[in-house]
């Protein structure tokens, strides 16, 4: 018989062996989940089923095949709000595991500086066919925290329908010849040019071209940013001058000030208007199934034309290495975004120029079915006789990247003048000079 | 109950709760905000103490000067233009059929009921110089001089976004009125008309006195809310051309998140805090003295 005393004593006992089960089961859940990991990506390619985006899917899901259990969960945004969403995320140390940055002294070099992001084997992606330079674009100390993705350039896409409709059978060489197309392309309704204005740093690359075009002389920001020179010598407001001339001659959109990235790609590409200009990653148009084939058939590149009573000429090119992919320093999986950019970099050069998404950071092959614009890109690339990064938007500390900007914008609201401006770059180039 | 209301340590459990609250969500993030106003952070990595550096660069900042320009701006057109048409509107309103002020009604608010980036976005392709409407129209009647990009001309883009701004605040103005009109008794009216009062004499005698602290009240809220300004702007020019159409909760975003002077953004704050604080104290009296 069982004593009332034992049985009180056994109750707990049963109890506490379940209690123990059950703990086990809650302890045993993490650990098999543990097996399945979740890398969490970030980048600016929020279309998922075309061009860049298409191609990262892809990349993924050939990623998750290799390594049974990985899931891959992305947060995309458009570009410039992905990238405050990317200092937000620093600041509150959430980074994704794996991510996409641009500007390396601009934008990544305060994330590594502030140990957030992870040093690369070099040796990985050595022999992946990188071009000359790529690699060291990211290179710091010796280390390498990145891999470029794109070979980036400045030019002018063009449709070669509304250039014909229009009456045009050349693209301009010169800034004067580009001039003079905008009222024979308004006169039939159609915005001569577009770009991102609101942005403000593809006027920046424009105005440090400029600089190039009028001088001849390659690395003239880069000089004045390390006070070589000054931002207020006669090159700087001649240069800025014509940045202002650009945007009130009517080349551009009425409402160019407060038209963001996408605003301007898509007056271009559903042929509202006649040129765009922006980098060489845009090559895509040319397979962006968003635009009619009309369209597709009928974009093409040219070169950024030159001044007249300029020293430069249309070869020199504004070019640098672009889209960085890095690895987050407090991953939880850290290996395996490491792993994760190395499959990366194997297969993006390859699917990238397959599908005519993008121009690699790596070596591609051109092929009889690439496209007219691809073609192009790569023609121009080729026939690059000086090559020059961007010092007003990637050299520079956050602080003057912004200044700058803030200072084209005024300029080319019209709320400054070009003295004015190149005064309110050299103040900014001196306290980062001080920095 | 007698007994818990006398007692010291009742009432500090009571307010215990309330206080914490007020503590870590007030008290506590405004003290990391004023810590970090004196540092040259840029929201990540190592950071230095830098004095009062930050808030001297704020005396010689020009956008946020232009930024507060553009709160008082924003202050006087909702309080000395929004407000008098709303409060006309309503006693309209408040004299015509149930029916017909019901629906009337229904439209003026719709406005503030949208979401903001349906509001931004609505306002955004109205006033787009290639296919808006409102440039479309101006044309269509021979007023090309007239069609401009309005938010991006640099004559017309303060205007243009205040006009975003009042056009969504207006329904919420008319609301109160209307009600506060609808309390007035029709007694205190017809023993003014009695007396010989007419309409405008009504409205500044009796009914304006009447409803006064609704008023102060819409004003109250008017200044906070222009002060908070920040997702109208960010939406439609996120303060350019240039800075032209910057406020100051667009400004500080901006310097914090976007160019990474996450220490100067911090002084801004600050004193955006301060400047929100005098400003309410001052409205606040006034509308005190209104109200009596």
């Amino acid at each position: 018989m069982t004593s009332p005393r034992f049985l009180v004593g056994i109750i707990p006992l049963r109890l506490g062996l379940r209690l123990v089960v059950a703990l086990a089961a809650l302890y045993a859940a993490p650990a098999a989940a543990q097996s399945k990991a979740t890398i969490k990506m970030g980048d600016n390619l929020p279309d998922r089923s075309n061009t860049w985006g298409a191609i990262v899917e892809q990349i993924n899901t050939e990623f998750k095949a290799a390594h049974p259990g990985t899931e891959i969960v992305t947060e995309s945004y458009p570009d410039q709000p992905y990238q405050q969403k990317i200092k937000i995320y620093a600041t509150a140390r959430q980074l994704p595991d794996v991510f996409k940055f641009w500007s390396f002294t601009s934008l990544l070099k305060p994330l590594i500086d502030g140990g957030f992001v992870a040093p690369l084997d070099r040796a990985a992606f050595e022999g992946l066919g990188y071009l000359p330079g790529a690699l060291d674009s990211n290179t710091y100390r010796g280390q390498l925290y990145g891999i470029p993705v794109s070979t980036d350039f400045w030019v002018i896409y063009y449709n070669k329908q509304l250039f014909k409709d229009a009456g045009i059978d050349h693209v301009p060489v010169t800034l004067e010849e580009l001039y003079a197309l905008a009222p024979r392309f308004k006169a039939k309704g159609i915005i001569p040019m577009t770009t991102d204005g609101k942005d403000a740093w593809p006027l920046s690359i424009t105005f440090d071209l400029l600089v190039w075009r009028i001088s001849g002389q390659n690395g003239l920001p880069r000089q004045a940013l390390e006070r070589k020179i000054k931002f207020t010598d006669p090159v700087f407001v001649q240069a800025a001058r014509e940045l202002q001339r650009l945007v009130t001659s009517g080349l551009f959109q009425d409402d160019l000030m407060v038209s963001d990235y996408g605003a301007a790609r898509n007056l271009f590409g559903q042929g509202k208007a006649a040129m765009y200009l922006m980098g060489s990653w845009e090559l895509g148009l040319g397979a962006d199934k968003a635009f009619s084939p009309e369209f597709r058939a009928a974009v093409d590149a040219f070169k950024f034309p030159a001044l007249k009573a300029g020293k430069g000429t249309i070869d020199e090119l504004m070019a640098w290495y672009g889209g960085n992919y890095v690895v987050s320093a407090a991953s939880k999986h850290l290996a395996l975004g490491k792993q994760y950019l190395a499959f990366y970099a194997r297969r993006f050069p390859e699917l990238a120029w397959d599908r005519q998404a993008a121009l690699p950071a790596q070596t591609v092959k051109p092929r009889p079915s690439d496209t007219q614009v691809a073609r192009s890109i790569l023609r121009i690339i080729g026939e690059a006789k000086a090559t020059s990064g961007t010092a007003s938007v990637d050299l520079s500390t956050p602080r003057f990247k912004d200044d700058n900007e803030n200072a084209i914008r005024e300029l080319c609201s019209g709320l400054i003048t070009p003295e004015a401006f190149v005064k309110k770059l050299d103040a900014a180039a001196e306290k980062a000079a001080k920095k | 109950m007698a007994a818990v209301a006398r007692s010291r340590a009742a009432i500090a459990g009571l307010i215990v709760p309330g206080l914490c609250v007020l503590t870590f969500s007030l008290v506590v993030p405004l003290g990391f905000s004023a810590y970090f106003s004196i540092t040259d952070s840029a929201g990540f990595g190592e950071y230095h103490i830098v004095g009062a550096d930050n808030y001297r660069e704020i005396l010689g900042d020009e956008v946020f000067c232009r930024s507060l320009r553009n709160v008082v701006l924003l202050i006087a057109v909702t309080i000395f233009l929004q407000n008098p048409i709303a409060f006309v509107l309503a006693a309209v309103l408040s004299r015509l059929s149930a029916r017909v002020s019901r629906i009337l009604r229904t439209v003026y608010f719709v406005p503030a009921v949208l979401s903001l980036v349906v509001v931004a976005k609505l306002w955004v392709d109205v006033f787009n110089p290639t296919f808006g409407v409102l440039d479309k129209l101006l044309r269509a009647v021979g007023l090309d001089a007239l069609a401009v990009s309005w938010l991006s001309n640099p004559r017309t883009a303060v205007a243009a976004v205040l006009w975003i701004i009042v056009w969504q605040g207006f329904g919420w103005a008319l609301l109160f009125y209307y009600a506060a009109l609808m309390t007035v008794p029709r007694e205190l009216e017809d023993a003014a008309r009695v007396d010989g009062a007419s309409w405008p004499q009504i409205y500044r005698h009796v009914i304006i006195p009447y409803i006064a602290p609704v008023i102060a009240a819409v004003i109250v809220n008017d200044v906070i809310s222009s002060m908070k300004q920040m997702e109208l702007i960010y939406l439609t020019t996120a303060g350019g051309p240039g800075q032209l159409t910057q406020f100051l909760g667009v400004y500080l975003y901006q310097k914090a998140f976007v160019t990474g002077e996450y220490g100067y953004g911090n002084a801004l704050s600050v004193v955006f805090v301060v400047v929100s604080l005098v400003l309410s104290l001052v409205v606040l009296r006034g509308m005190r003295a209104l109200a009596r």
